[in-house]
């Protein structure tokens, strides 16, 4: 299991929460995923990740918040 | 749930398609204020005076046209997850058909030219066409999320209609050919521009952009899905009552009225709601732009049943409020959030920065700069609003503030391109 680090960016003003998800990538060790909370499903984000070669899962949550898995290889 | 590997970078326009519309809308509402300058007193007078034709196009066409396509061609693959096909050709010539067509327009409505009138009519159908037909393309093909589609569609018929009556109108004023009632047809041309195209397009981006740029609540979902039909249901009750010529279908036109007005009230207090419960209480000016325009509109509103009955003065009072105090405030306030975001956006995409390492929203525009090109519009509402009442030169320094509040938004936007241009960005 590779390590997680849970980066909380809800109700932040956009585009802060991009932005520390951004900086989170760069600090990214190698294999470590990044759990973004997110109160908005973050479209523009996923075109940032596929233009740096990430992957990412998004799945709503039942406080209409959502989980957006961020990865390298494989969501294991 | 959703996976992948991203969207595709390039499947939303570049920068530069929007910005030249954003950028060019300043210099409308710039003209406008000059030429209500140069035409005092005659837009005073009546609002179907040529000046008050000339300046109404200046305003709707010129600069909510240019802000409006500008945010759709940008929005649409956003929401609906599908690129306008041919983006640039179609950005391109609605770009040039606006900003050529419209002063062609201004000064063929002015000066009762028909030969201008003619070539504004062409320049202005052969520009926006594509712009209507790529649109068409996205939203017949938007999946699932119709309660985003559907908003977006009806403006689209609206604009439709609108485009429809104008040409109608300005083939009968150059004479090419007759037109049965042009008084009646006027009023549904207006009233499927300013209610439906206008209105409803600010409805539905407002669904989108309220919560997502000012982190409001959402607007609750039986008013999300049912408003813009109920407003398109009074549109075309009043029409349908309108084009009969018949005393005894009053009532249904007045019913129409009242459902539009009823329709305006309902989605402005809702906004003033959602924002009033915004999870970050921050100072924000585009808020401020905002509640200026809801207010604004809650009193068009409260006047709309009332307008026939109002004495001519009144109904331009109205007209000022609605497209200086609510669409230009609400277009406003849309740029200062939109026009930052997507610089910003744009040169993280190209540059693949480091965090900090370039401009972020809040430096690509300052928001002392942009507070004070609220003050400054804010008071070109307050000084036009009673303009119609009071004696012609004191139409002026509303006028005057109307100027410096577009040259203010001009200068805003370039600092932002420029900035953009600055850190490596590529238009």
């Amino acid at each position: 299991m590779s390590d997680e680090f849970i980066l909380d960016a809800r109700w932040l003003e956009p585009p802060e929460p991009m932005e520390r998800a951004l900086a989170a990538l760069e600090r990214a060790r190698p294999g470590e995923r990044i759990r973004l909370l997110i109160h908005r499903e973050p479209f523009p984000l996923y075109e940032l990740l596929a233009l740096r070669g990430w992957h990412y899962r998004t799945e709503r949550r039942d406080d209409d918040c959502y989980e957006v898995l961020i990865f390298r290889d494989g969501p294991a | 749930m959703s996976a992948g590997a991203g969207l595709a970078y390039d499947q939303a326009p570049s920068l530069g398609l929007p910005l030249a519309y954003f950028l060019t809308a300043p210099a409308f509402l710039f003209l406008a204020a000059l030429a209500g300058l140069a035409t005092l007193p005659d837009w005073l007078d009546s609002r179907w005076s040529p000046a008050a034709l000339a300046l109404t196009h200046l305003l709707t066409l010129g600069f909510l046209g240019m802000v409006m396509v500008g945010a759709l061609l940008q929005m649409l693959p956003v929401l609906l997850g599908r690129p306008v096909p041919a983006v640039r050709g179609v950005a391109r010539a609605g770009w040039l058909g606006l900003g050529l067509g419209t002063p062609l327009l201004g000064l063929g409505l002015g000066r009762g030219e028909p030969v201008l009138l003619l070539a504004a009519m062409i320049v202005l159908l052969a520009g926006l066409a594509p712009i209507l037909i790529g649109a068409a393309w996205v939203l017949a093909r938007a999946r699932g999320q119709s309660w985003v589609a559907w908003p977006m569609r009806q403006a689209w018929l609206a604009l439709l209609i609108t485009l429809g009556l104008g040409g109608l109108l300005a083939g009968g004023l150059a004479g090419r050919w007759a037109v049965g009632d042009p008084a009646s047809l006027t009023d549904l041309h207006a009233a499927w521009g300013l209610g439906g195209w206008v209105l409803i397009l600010v409805i539905g981006v407002a669904y989108q952009v309220v919560p997502m740029l000012q982190l409001t609540p959402a607007y609750p979902t039986w008013l999300s899905r049912w408003l813009t039909w109920w407003l398109l249901a009074g549109l075309a009750a009043y029409s349908l009552a309108q084009v009969q010529d018949d005393d005894a279908f009053a009532p249904a036109a007045m019913a129409g009225v009242v459902m539009v007005a009823l329709a305006a009230l309902a989605f402005a207090l809702a906004t003033l709601r959602v924002q009033q419960r915004r999870r970050r209480k921050l100072a924000d000016v585009t808020l401020d732009f905002w509640r200026l325009g809801m207010a604004s509109l809650i009193f068009c509103a409260l006047a709309l049943p009332l307008l026939e009955r109002l004495p001519e003065p009144a109904r331009i009072s109205i007209g000022i409020v609605f497209l200086l105090g609510f669409v230009a405030s609400v277009a406003k306030g849309m740029l200062y959030k939109i026009v930052p975001f997507l610089a910003w956006f744009h040169l993280q995409a190209q540059t693949g920065a480091r965090a900090g390492t370039i401009p972020n929203m809040k430096e690509m525009i300052t928001d002392r700069f942009a507070r004070r090109n609220f003050r400054m519009h804010l008071a070109a509402v307050l000084l036009l609003a009673p303009a119609p009442f009071l004696a012609a030169p004191l139409a002026v320094p509303g006028l005057l503030c109307l100027a410096a509040a577009a040259l203010l938004l001009g200068r805003n936007l370039f600092s932002a391109r420029r900035l953009f241009l600055a850190h490596g960005g590529r238009l």
